[in-house]
């Protein structure tokens, strides 16, 4: 299948995900601003649940809220995202091949991206991530090759500064946001700051 | 570096109890904890009398929690010193190697305790834990049954059993979890959500149905719980969409759905007003709400 670019406004915001729960599952919606054509480019992602993954009304309610703030923000939904609790394990679930599934019905090159969180530590050179795309109706490992973060560097470097700003904090996930309805899931102000610290002579994150 | 009582101007009294609070509340702000904790300890150990030792248990744990073994040792050790004997700083001890992955070591320290006391809930339910961090759900499981035909009064037990049911997508023994729960909770209205969001989720009419009613008894609970309002008004859609339903059933919960949405809305509405930044999540919220009605009819 084709390539998958992944922005640093995308993987910026899974890693402040994953971090903000250590102890929890937890999951998100991969997005793409771009045509769908050619490679897929992440461009964005909006965190969703720490808790109760597997439970049905919640994680529809929040499929249905995406899809409406996509329509009204020109994005598409073009994969899922999924840190486990148990950091040594970092296959799928049943619950994150179900809803992949139902992603890659509305788009067929659609990825699962589960996060590595045994290389989520300080210094690691490599992307702590692990993606999936659909061949022969399963979900299979995506060759690495095919998988672009640009500017991986800086990306790292902007998450750091987001750490030491203590700006990490600002993340709202969508069970945050029905813990107080006054918090937006769609992280205005944190996309602002992540944006602001990206360079602007890397063109297109 | 400024301490906290600078940054937030508190004195240490404040401090203390701030501890306390979140010590009585089970909070698990283990980085704050450590801050406040660690400041109070290497400041002001001498006023704080007895409660310290209770303040060393409390920021060890918090310690573990953020991988500060440094500050979890040195607060075992002074524990260590005072208790010498106690199965209570042994369990501790025994929660320090399950932070250091020490598995097999934790557990020969639990299972020491267990000798001495076979009564003691606190080493059986780490044993347990152990489990659960090494990913050995079906035995956590099994574990925790065993533990609860004994201990059938242990809230935090059944909690963590309808949790382990839950990820192991068995839904109708998290909603007996649940069920166990409620019973002995009767005012608790997150267990009410919890438990129609398992009934939801199992789906088929009739555990719509249940799950519809106690979404509203959640919210009868606690009027401002936003899951069980939108649960409440996904299950009354769903109930009033289905061909298998009467007239009557179908007139109800279009009801319950309209009066939800009217609910949801209005809490948007206040939610969103004055602060521009929230017009993303409105505009979603009343869309959805919107689409959903013209499937609905």
């Amino acid at each position: 299948m084709g390539e998958v670019e992944l922005s640093c406004l995308a993987y910026a915001k899974m890693f402040l995900h994953a971090s903000q729960f250590p102890r929890c599952s937890v999951n998100g919606l991969l997005l793409s601003s771009s045509p769908a054509e050619g490679a897929v480019c992440i461009t964005d992602c909006v965190p969703l649940l720490h808790s109760h993954l597997s439970l049905a009304p919640i994680t529809q309610l929040a499929l249905t809220q995406v899809d409406v703030w996509c329509a009204q923000t020109q994005q598409r939904i073009v994969g899922y995202y999924q840190a486990n609790a148990c950091v040594s394990d970092s296959s799928p679930t049943p619950c994150a091949l179900k809803i992949a599934e139902k992603i890659f019905e509305q788009c067929n090159n659609a990825v699962l991206l589960m996060i590595d969180g045994e290389k989520m530590f300080p210094g690691c050179r490599v992307p702590p991530i692990v993606m999936y795309e659909r061949k022969d109706a399963r979900w299979a490992l995506k060759d690495k090759h095919t998988i672009m973060l640009r500017q991986w560097e800086e990306t790292c470097s902007v998450v750091n500064q987001l750490f030491s700003s203590g700006d990490q904090a600002l993340l709202v996930d969508f069970d945050s946001h029905l813990d107080d309805i006054t918090k937006d899931w769609t992280n205005p102000k944190l996309n602002a700051k992540i944006m602001e610290l990206v360079s602007p002579a890397n063109g297109n994150v | 570096m400024s301490s906290v009582s600078e940054l937030y101007d508190v004195t240490w009294e404040e401090m203390r109890d701030k501890l306390r609070k979140w010590r009585e509340e089970n909070y698990r702000n283990s980085e704050q904890i450590v801050d406040v904790g660690e400041e109070l300890i290497n400041e002001h150990a001498s006023k704080l009398g007895d409660d310290i030792w209770i303040i060393y248990e409390q920021v060890m744990i918090a310690a573990l929690d953020c991988s500060r073994d440094d500050l979890a040792w040195s607060c075992l050790q002074e524990l260590k010193k005072q208790f010498p004997d106690s199965h209570r700083v042994k369990r501790l001890a025994g929660m320090r190697l399950e932070a250091l992955e020490r598995y097999e070591d934790a557990n020969k320290l639990y299972d020491s305790i267990l000798q001495d006391d076979p009564t003691n809930t606190a080493a059986r339910k780490r044993k347990i834990s152990i489990l659960r961090a090494q990913g050995k759900s079906s035995e956590a499981i099994r574990e925790l049954n065993e533990y609860l035909e004994q201990f059938v009064g242990d809230q935090e037990a059944w909690h963590e059993l309808s949790e382990l049911y839950i990820n192991e997508h068995d839904y109708a023994k998290a909603a007996f979890c649940l069920e166990e729960l409620m019973m002995t909770n009767p005012h608790n209205h997150l267990y009410c959500e919890q438990y129609a969001e398992v009934k939801y989720t199992q789906g088929g009419l009739e555990n719509l149905e249940l799950a519809r009613k106690y979404f509203a008894q959640a919210l009868k609970l606690n009027n401002r719980n936003m899951r069980a309002l939108f649960g409440l008004y996904m299950s009354a859609s769903h109930i009033a969409a289905s061909p298998k339903v009467s007239a009557k059933v179908k007139k109800d919960n279009v009801k319950y759905a309209a009066w939800a949405t009217s609910q949801i809305s209005r809490a948007y509405q206040m939610a969103g007003r004055g602060k521009k930044e929230n017009k993303c999540s409105v505009k979603a919220v009343e869309e959805m709400l919107e689409s959903m009605q013209i499937t609905m009819s």
